[in-house]
């Protein structure tokens, strides 16, 4: 090698050693590049010929884009963009879960983004990948990090074999007891591992009259009928990722549902109060209002929830209770970043949801609270669980800990185009049955089927 | 005096037909008051109505990367033999019949009303209070009432359970979210909301009527009710005719109300065909913008057909 | 005369025929029947925002602890609330005086100009009522803004905001300027005056009535729109004030109830303020316009 090439060659390689160790980006690289290459005389040609312009296409900060709540919920976000000065930190146009923006822009190939934060996987994540808005993680997260996700989070979040989710929040749905309620009705102040003991403690409570409902829960197919599916058995999934509603643990969990209704409030099945129906539900209402002692669904719920309460301390969360002869398992779903197609700094925005998913502090607050604020939200990672296991943090309340194994056996509902939707076409056909105007359960799932197929058919 | 919205326009074929050269100089000039109006409503109007008509054509996915593909009338054969597509059209007739009596009869009662009200200053301060709810945001007036609706911790049911003792915390109202009452539950909210506003209109319309014909009606002896009904009702035609088309459109196409209070539940009574076109064009699969388009315009041209019915039955005569 | 004796003289008039003094006191009864019910819920608002959590989930009226915290965390949680309350009142200002202009010439051409083909323009608007153009179109009126690259500009909704109201206000003025004999026009313009001196001296006065009813018509709609600016602007600072506030109810760290109503009175107070001396002017005009008709 000539000296001058020599140079050259040892000065990209310390080049490519910047860019790997995330010491410079892309851009740095292959202006460096080209100057380098050229040498002096070189860049007056390459600036006169125009093609400086290309090296824009990174110049803009890095923006992600936030769904508001994330933002309310987690306040210590603020500190994080603070590690990442330029950030151009934004709050995304949804609502309801609205994407259309997102499709509209990459339609025409451009994004005003580089990362979204608040992607559900069996919620938007389908659209959006049959959209082209989303493009995978796995050339940008780092290897380490994908290995450290949680198995079936990670499998929650793959498509094809490609990570399209990085997640970050993690919902599982538990149970939660007003334990004054519970003791003035001499109800075990434990989360009820079986079906029956939920039963069981429901009807003392409406017996002994501590409260007016026994329990509740939240109607939509998702917060509901898969998790109770789901504490008999995982298998219930078609191989397209439908949800099976004729399977023998759907038609149980159905039944179960009915069951508990007998205990609960009379608004139950109403349609909540926002999103389209989704959020401010009626059990979340009644539990606010202590009216009910017994109560299942994703933490954040009866963590909110209890806000309200005289005494928020008498609250207690454990694991999901279980059939007799079942699996034992629950229903998660994360609330996860997405990264777009057409967005820019691509690999400044992985250096980022990095640091925010491993940030201590979110976590901290995540699962104790801060005043007026408190998530529930855990973590993804198995590192962060060992760490919390090997020495225990004295604020650290103990269902972290039962949720944790429970994660093991958790799973998510299956991806698929209409995997929402099928819980949101399906909910006035089963709830046929819990109203009593269907005497069959089976009937009801059957027509939940069809009516799903239809749908599907139609393209 | 008065004329109806829709007066025939005989006289405009009379005058086509003087010098047509003149015409056509001065026809450019006159045009030109109509011109910003026609900029705003052509592109921000006709143009999106114009590509829904065209995507109704097609099978446009705006989700998938195909291109759209003509299929000339099959949406519209698809969508007029989906029962969800009458259903949901029956609903929001539901809702505005629910809703229009309470929009023409109060505001005008009360418009009469405060009309007479001999203080300036109470007249004023009645004007006011009633027009609040019109400077409160929709989305907070929603709030408000998903609040006063609650089930269980709103005041209309604290009322009723507390209060008067009417039901128990087991078997009061269901207000919303889907139940047989969310439709005259979202009808009652909506008459509150606009009663400033419609009153406003009706004022207005009083306020046009010279002050002779009743004073005139008087003095030969008519009663209060015949110089409402012979007088000052015929005057307000035009003005009722304006609230009756305003409403009857915006309560059919009512869709902002929906998607808060009701969801996308198809069962509920709040899953009108405004939903429907929505659910379809950004909610379902691979979001089914061609046959939403059809199914908005066959909801339009239902909607169109009614109100040409009612403007030939309600027509000013004389 | 004076207008204080003119409207004396109206109401003396309107006044004898309902002449005894139990159906004035009836007729008070009534309104302030209808008062009561507009001001309830907004009392009931305004009491929910001082209360505790716990009282608030109970539903008894009269809160029996006060709790003033509430405002401070509205605050703290939408930094950006008074900007959006700003974009929202200059947005709404704007929309409403362009509206205005639009539509007095539109009505008062589709009226006593008469260009050929007016006829279908009128269709046009009535037919353009029943679409329900503001659900399906907002992809067209996203491309439309993107194209003229008004996206995150505040000043840009403005345009679509126009629309919306547009159409019906035209007619509202069209029917107004029905009202004004066009010999009114005629004889001015055998004075010397163009269309414009003749619109401006002579017709806006007559139509002042209609003025007031789109006046309200197009602030009601430009201040509570929501979905267009949900789509179009991406920036917090430059939004309205409606998107902020959905968002604070939305997902799943709704606001409890009392922080909700601090926002509610946050943000209709100065609106109400606003409007008490703002309709003064409004309705100086309905009386003119009553005495000159």
């Amino acid at each position: 090698m000539s000296e001058r090439s020599e140079h050259e060659h040892l000065f990209r390689e310390a080049m490519r050693r910047e860019l790997a160790q995330g010491r410079i980006d892309r851009r740095e690289f292959l202006s460096r590049s080209l100057v380098a290459g050229l040498g002096a005389a070189g860049v007056g040609a390459v600036a006169k010929s125009g093609v400086q312009p290309a090296f824009a296409a990174d110049s803009r900060p890095l923006t992600p884009t936030f769904y508001q709540w994330i933002q309310d919920l987690h306040p210590a976000i603020p500190e994080v963009n603070k590690r990442f000065p330029g950030i151009n930190y934004q709050i995304a146009p949804t609502e309801g879960f609205g994407i259309e923006r997102f499709v509209a822009e990459a339609k025409n190939k451009e994004s005003t983004w580089d990362v979204y934060v608040g992607q559900t996987p069996f919620v938007e994540m389908s659209a959006f990948i049959k959209a082209g808005v989303i493009e995978p993680w796995d050339n940008y997260i780092p290897k380490e990090v994908i290995d450290d996700i949680i198995p079936s989070i990670r499998a929650e979040c793959t498509v094809d074999g490609k990570l399209y989710s990085w997640p970050f929040l993690l919902d599982v749905i538990g149970s939660a007891w007003h334990s004054g309620i519970t003791s003035k009705a001499g109800v075990p102040d434990t989360a009820p591992a079986t079906w029956d003991d939920f039963l069981a403690g429901a009807k003392t409570i409406v017996d002994k009259k501590a409260a007016p409902w026994g329990a509740t829960f939240d109607s939509h197919g998702w917060r509901s009928l898969v998790p109770v599916t789901h504490s008999m058995s995982t298998k219930v999934y078609t191989p397209d990722g439908l949800f099976e509603f004729t399977s023998e643990p759907a038609i149980e969990a159905l039944k179960l549902m009915k069951e508990i209704m007998a205990y609960a409030n009379p608004d139950i099945l109403l349609e909540g109060a926002t999103d389209a129906g989704v959020n401010g539900t009626p059990d979340e209402v009644a539990f606010a209002a202590q009216r009910v002692g017994l109560y299942f669904k994703y933490f954040n719920a009866p963590l909110r929830m209890a806000a309200s309460w005289d005494d928020p301390k008498l609250l207690h969360l454990g694991p999901l209770p279980k059939f007799k002869n079942g699996e034992g398992s629950t229903v998660f779903w994360t609330t996860g970043c997405a990264l777009f197609k057409y967005g820019q700094n691509k690999e400044k925005a992985a250096e980022y949801i990095k640091a925010l998913t491993y940030d201590p502090q979110i976590w901290k607050d995540s699962i104790v609270g801060t005043p007026g604020v408190h998530p529930g939200q855990l973590p993804p990672y198995k590192s962060i669980y060992a760490a919390w296991d090997a020495k225990k943090p004295d604020w650290m309340p103990p269902f972290v800990a039962l949720v944790r194994s429970q994660l093991d056996r958790a799973k998510a509902i299956d991806n698929n185009l209409f995997g929402l939707q099928q819980f949101v076409i399906g909910k006035p056909i089963w709830e046929t049955y819990l109203k009593g105007q269907e005497p069959d359960p089976k009937v009801a799932m059957t027509k939940v089927q069809e009516a799903v197929q239809a749908e599907i058919k139609k393209g | 005096m008065a004329q109806a919205i829709l007066d025939s326009e005989t006289d405009l074929s009379a005058r086509a037909g003087r010098d047509p050269v003149e015409h056509m100089r001065r026809g450019l000039g006159d045009w030109l008051f109509l011109a910003p109006a026609l900029i705003f409503f052509v592109g921000y109007q006709v143009w999106p109505i114009v590509r829904v008509v065209w995507l109704s054509f097609t099978n446009f996915q705006f989700l998938s990367s195909k291109p759209a593909q003509w299929v000339g009338f099959a949406n519209y054969a698809q969508g007029l033999q989906d029962p969800l597509m009458w259903a949901s059209l029956g609903r929001a007739a539901l809702f505005t019949a629910m809703f229009l009596p309470g929009t023409i009869i109060l505001p005008l009662l009360l418009a009469i009303l405060v009309d007479r009200v001999a203080n300036q200053r109470l007249a004023t301060l009645y004007r006011v209070i009633l027009l609040i709810p019109a400077v409160i945001p929709s989305t907070l007036v929603f709030v408000l009432w998903k609040w006063m609706y609650n089930y269980q911790s709103g005041p209309i049911n604290h009322l009723l359970v507390n209060t008067f003792g009417l039901f128990t915390l087991q078997n009061a109202p269901q207000w919303l979210g889907g139940t047989a009452l969310t439709l005259p539950a979202i009808a009652i909210m909506e008459v509150w909301w606009g009663l400033g506003y419609h009153t406003i209109f009706f004022i207005a319309g009083l306020a046009a009527i010279p002050k002779e014909l009743p004073d005139a009606a008087r003095i030969d002896g008519a009663g209060e009710w015949q110089v409402f009904w012979h007088v000052t009702r015929p005057q307000l035609a035009p003005i009722m005719m304006i609230l009756i088309v305003l409403r009857f459109g915006s309560a059919m196409a009512v869709i902002d109300e929906y998607l808060i209070f009701g969801g996308f539940n198809r069962a509920s009574p709040t899953y009108t065909w405004t939903m429907f076109m929505y659910d379809q064009a950004f909610h379902t699969g691979l979001w089914r913008q061609g046959y939403a388009a059809a199914i908005g315009m066959i909801g339009a041209t239902a909607m169109m057909f009614v109100m040409a019915g009612l403007i030939w039955i309600f027509r000013p005569k004389g | 005369m004076t207008l204080e004796a003119d409207r004396a003289d109206i109401h003396s008039l309107r006044d004898e025929a309902a002449s005894s003094a139990g159906s004035v006191a009836l007729r008070h009864v009534v309104i302030n029947l209808f008062n009561l019910i507009i001001l309830l819920p907004l009392a009931w608002v305004l009491l929910m925002s001082v209360k505790t959590l716990p009282e608030a989930m109970r539903g008894d009226f009269w809160p029996k602890r006060f709790d003033f915290s509430h405002y401070g965390f509205v605050f703290r949680h939408i930094e950006t609330l008074p900007i959006n309350l700003f974009n929202s009142i200059y947005v709404t200002a704007a929309t409403v005086l362009l509206t205005t202009f639009c539509a007095v010439l539109a009505g008062y051409a589709l009226v006593h100009i008469k260009p050929i083909g007016a006829g279908l323009v009128v269709t046009a608007l009535l037919v353009s009522l029943y679409f329900p153009v503001r659900v399906v179109s907002i992809i067209s009126i996203y491309q439309i803004q993107h194209w003229l690259g008004l996206i995150n500009h505040t000043s840009g909704l403005i345009l679509p905001y126009i629309t919306l109201q547009l159409a019906i206000s035209i007619l509202i003025m069209r029917s107004m300027f029905q009202l004004v004999p066009h010999e009114m026009f005629e004889s001015a313009k055998i004075d010397g005056a163009g269309h414009w001196r003749a619109l401006w001296e002579v017709g806006l006065p007559m139509v002042r009535n209609g003025l007031v009813v789109i006046f309200i018509v197009n602030f009601v709609a430009a201040w509570g729109e929501y979905l267009f600016c949900l789509t179009t602007i991406d920036d917090e600072a430059r939004r309205t004030m409606p998107v902020v506030l959905a968002a604070a109810q939305a997902g799943q760290g709704q606001w409890a109830w009392p922080n909700l109503a601090a926002v509610y009175v946050i943000v209709v107070t100065p609106g109400v303020i606003a409007f008490t001396f703002a309709q003064r002017l409004f309705f100086k005009g309905l009386i003119e316009g009553a005495l000159k008709g």
